[in-house]
């Protein structure tokens, strides 16, 4: 029981720590590294939640693929000790009243509706939808979306560098009258 | 109220998806560097994703409808993050520089 309550808080903690740092760290490097950590600790959350297979694909899509790609990004592009650069402090101000005003009002919102009827009304929803869906049969098309994304990323590439080109060529000509 | 942070259940997660999906808001609204900018979407989404998984565990015993929504919303996310900094790439290969406040005033 009391394993199990450290446990959760480490993970509830590390997890908002990350979130923190991938925000406000100092140097770019630090920030695609809290990236990689975030993802470890919203895995072990998944984890603690019974979801084995949603643990394993996240570490391995995100953890393993994205913040490995971004590292690798950032220090193709030059930037992996790039500093923190925030936005004016009015602007940092005004955004942090609306943030917490919106989650106010989330909290508000949530207790006025479901203070006591939480379970039912989930439950209701739940109720609603018949039979289970069995997961694996649709482990065939989330690969194929895999493929999706992978083909969408290169032709955007391959249109993007087109305009590129373009645009550089344009302003060629304009240079040359 | 110590009680209540002793039973850990549905809200403590659900709390947990809201700080996320605040501070994942305010990185987003406070962030001059583009990259932290994508990273936080993704923070937010993840957010999305712990609160999908909590009503699963708590509210559907067989948990495979929450493990089916929360596999397509971590895929749009990824879809969605690959997709940012490929844009992202680009305009820096254009700009030379990944400050959105430049950017926008080299457009006006």
């Amino acid at each position: 029981m009391v394993t199990n309550l450290i446990y959760f808080y480490f993970l509830f903690f590390g997890t908002i720590f990350c979130a923190l740092e991938i925000i406000f760290a100092p140097m770019m490097y630090l920030s695609a590294i809290s990236l990689f950590l975030f993802v470890c600790f919203s895995s072990l959350i998944y984890l603690y939640l019974n979801s084995v297979y949603l643990s394993v694909f996240q570490f391995i899509l995100c953890g393993l693929f994205l913040s490995v790609y971004i590292l690798l990004l950032i220090k193709k592009i030059g930037r992996i000790n790039l500093m923190l650069v925030l936005a004016p402090a009015s602007k940092i101000i005004v955004s942090s009243i609306f943030v917490l005003l919106l989650g106010g009002l989330f909290i508000l919102y949530f207790f006025q509706e479901f203070d006591s009827s939480l379970y039912s009304f989930f439950n209701a929803v739940v109720e609603k939808s018949f039979g289970s869906v069995n997961f694996r049969h649709y482990l065939y098309p989330l690969s194929l979306v895999g493929v999706f994304v992978l083909v969408s990323a290169a032709v955007l590439r391959v249109f993007l560098d087109n305009s590129l080109a373009v645009e550089q060529s344009k302003e060629q000509e304009e240079n040359k009258l | 109220m110590i009680n209540s942070l002793l039973n850990i259940g549905l809200a403590h997660f659900l709390a947990l998806s809201l700080i996320l999906f605040l501070m994942g808001l305010l990185g987003v609204l406070i962030s001059r560097n583009m990259l932290r900018t994508i990273m936080s979407l993704f923070i937010m989404s993840v957010s999305a994703v712990i609160n999908f998984v909590a009503f699963g565990y708590y509210c559907d015993t067989s948990m495979e409808n929450a493990n089916m929504i929360s596999v397509f919303v971590l895929i749009l996310a990824v879809i969605q993050t690959i997709i940012a900094l490929v844009i992202l790439y680009k305009i820096y290969q254009a700009n030379e520089y990944l400050d959105a406040e430049k950017i926008k005033d080299k457009e006006n």
